[in-house]
């Protein structure tokens, strides 16, 4: 099929596409490079600002709430999700019409359209709302765990329903007709066929918790200020400096090397289940 | 009638187990986003009709003072500060939408011409640079486009920026963040739609002696519609209200939609008029994504994923 394309258009593509390639990693870089600002001992670069970073015991803090916030809300949303995307492709009534069919699906999608900012303002005002009416759930953390679980159930259904979508209906009987009932034909067949969807679906979730800045920073508090948070406090007061640079580095290569690792990872599965048996 | 009561019953406990299988599984996580997600955004949407009390918190009488403060009315008459906020949002969403479309499309057929065994990894480095933090991301273009950085320079040495002043914060910056930020989120639904490319077409028509252009305009450029207008959904809705570029990019000189919200409700706090900005731009949003639906179902074919 690319045959079709002629010579001088791929070359074209070419010429316009590996710059392309170069711009979306030379802000990133540059992050990287000024990271390593010579220190007050001089020279052209230097470790410096890492030395400081790792000292500064509000970094050690927000780091901790970050970790907390990705894996436990990750955790729930999986749990969530799995067994949402589980009951609408089991237990859904087939081929049904109408706003009351729908309604879990439209329910589904509203996290994933609502603009984030909308998102997060509607929490603030609820949680404010529930905080001062009933003393519970004081902007913090916890807050933060519900909001992020709210944004990634969708996605983790999504996925774990776009898995059983496409398995065959018959394993279900099959595992009926072997005296399996609902929980148990759900613990020993559903959860490890869709196994790989409730690994990517909490995967996606952690990742999802750590690109979020928007709903975070409507539904934190003064006590649960988090890498991203940390970062755009920081630079709103005194601009970027090489503390700053150095922990944008450390997220950026974070998640670079676990994306790559992922990547090759899952590669590698693929191709072992293709191998001809 | 053939079907007896004990059949009629049967079939009644089937359907009701099967609604309390419903229930059990796929209740929780639907009450969880009707709790956390519906009733907060119908609270909010309820506080843009209410009067604002001296801390700027909602309070008795409903009213419909807050949009009128969106349209610009206020004690000190009418202005058109928030007109021009709206359009420039409109603006911003508008060029960071074409702009990302132009690059996609030459990137997605770049990636098509490859071999098939490294388009994954060519996607994957597309994709990479979404999945570090928005913060992160946005914040490294004032490395490039800030005061006394080196596209600065450049534009210094050209006369396009007065001196002493960086690209950003301005609104070019915020235009460049946004396109940066949702290119992506083009690129996928062409891909998906470019992979899906039946070539046979292209084939027919260059035995018809088409070529260049015509070739693309009319045999490979009708195939990625719907690919194009998913993307033109993912990008523009999300770039209209976005909150961090425009905050880390463009300074006073290019205030959008999403800061003047956010405003309302954290240094100047007036919640209902927050709310009713907040009810306008979903208005906005919601009505494009109809115009989008309604085109791309004229056009035929929809990319959605459906549940």
């Amino acid at each position: 099929m690319s045959n079709v394309v002629p010579r001088n258009v791929r070359m074209a593509l070419s010429g316009i596409a590996w710059p392309v390639y170069i711009l979306l990693y030379t802000p990133l870089a540059l992050v990287a490079y000024f990271s390593f600002a010579p220190g007050p001992g001089g020279g052209t670069h230097s470790l410096h600002a890492y030395n400081v970073l790792f000292r500064d015991g509000d970094v050690g803090a927000a780091l901790q709430r970050s970790l907390i916030l990705a894996l436990g809300s990750a955790t729930l949303s999986t749990a969530l999700g799995t067994l949402l995307g589980y009951g609408l492709c089991r237990f859904r009534v087939a081929n049904a019409r109408g706003i009351a069919a729908n309604l879990p699906s439209l329910i589904i999608y509203t996290p994933i359209i609502m603009p984030s900012l909308v998102f997060g303002i509607s929490e603030l005002i609820f949680f404010n709302f529930v905080h001062s009416t009933t003393g519970l759930l004081n902007a913090g953390l916890l807050t933060m765990v519900i909001a992020h679980i709210t944004f990634q159930v969708p996605y983790v259904t999504l996925t774990v329903f776009a898995r059983l979508a496409g398995l065959d209906p018959n394993l279900f009987e099959a595992s009926h007709d072997l005296y399996a009932d609902g929980i148990k034909s759900f613990l020993f067949l559903t959860v490890p066929v869709v196994q790989p969807a409730i690994i990517g679906g909490f995967l996606l979730g952690i990742t999802l918790s750590i690109d979020d800045f928007t709903i975070s920073f409507f539904t934190s508090g003064p006590g649960s200020v988090t890498l991203p948070i940390y970062i755009y406090g920081s630079i709103a007061r005194k601009g970027i400096s090489p503390e700053i640079n150095a922990l944008g580095t450390l997220m950026i290569a974070t998640i670079l090397v676990l994306a790559i690792v992922h990547f090759f990872l899952n590669r590698h599965r693929e191709r072992a289940s293709q191998l001809p048996v | 009638m053939s079907v007896t009561t004990a059949e009629k019953t049967a079939v009644q406990t089937e359907s009701r187990a099967r609604a309390f299988r419903l229930w059990v599984t796929a209740g929780p996580g639907l009450f969880w986003i009707i709790l956390f997600l519906l009733i907060p955004s119908a609270v909010l949407l309820g506080i843009a009709f209410m009067s604002s009390n001296d801390y700027g918190s909602p309070t008795m009488p409903l009213t419909t003072q807050p949009f009128q403060q969106v349209a610009g009315y206020s004690l000190l008459g009418w202005d058109d500060g928030n007109i021009i906020i709206f359009l420039r949002s409109l603006e911003q969403a508008g060029i960071a939408t074409v702009v990302t479309a132009l690059l996609a499309y030459p990137i997605v057929f770049f990636i098509m011409t490859r071999p098939e065994s490294v388009r994954p990894l060519l996607m994957l480095f597309i994709v990479l640079p979404s999945w570090t933090n928005q913060v992160v991301r946005t914040y490294a273009w004032l490395e490039l486009l800030g005061p006394n950085a080196p596209l600065t320079w450049v534009a210094h040495m050209l006369g396009l920026v007065p001196p002493d002043l960086g690209i950003a914060p301005g609104g070019f910056a915020v235009t460049t963040g946004l396109a940066y930020n949702y290119l992506p989120y083009m690129i996928v639904p062409l891909y998906a739609s470019a992979e899906r490319l039946d070539w046979t077409l292209v084939e027919a028509g260059r035995d018809l002696y088409a070529s260049g252009f015509r070739l693309f305009w009319h045999s490979v450029f009708p195939q990625t519609v719907p690919g194009l207008l998913s993307g033109v959904i993912f990008v523009a809705i999300p770039a209209f209200g976005d909150y961090v570029v425009p905050q880390l990019l463009g300074g006073d000189r290019a205030l959008m939609i999403g800061s003047l919200i956010a405003n309302q409700f954290t240094e100047t706090p007036d919640w209902p008029y927050g709310a009713a900005l907040t009810l306008i731009m979903l208005v906005f949003t919601g009505a494009g994504l109809v115009a989008f639906r309604v085109l791309s179902r004229k056009l035929g074919g929809s990319g959605e994923a459906t549940i």
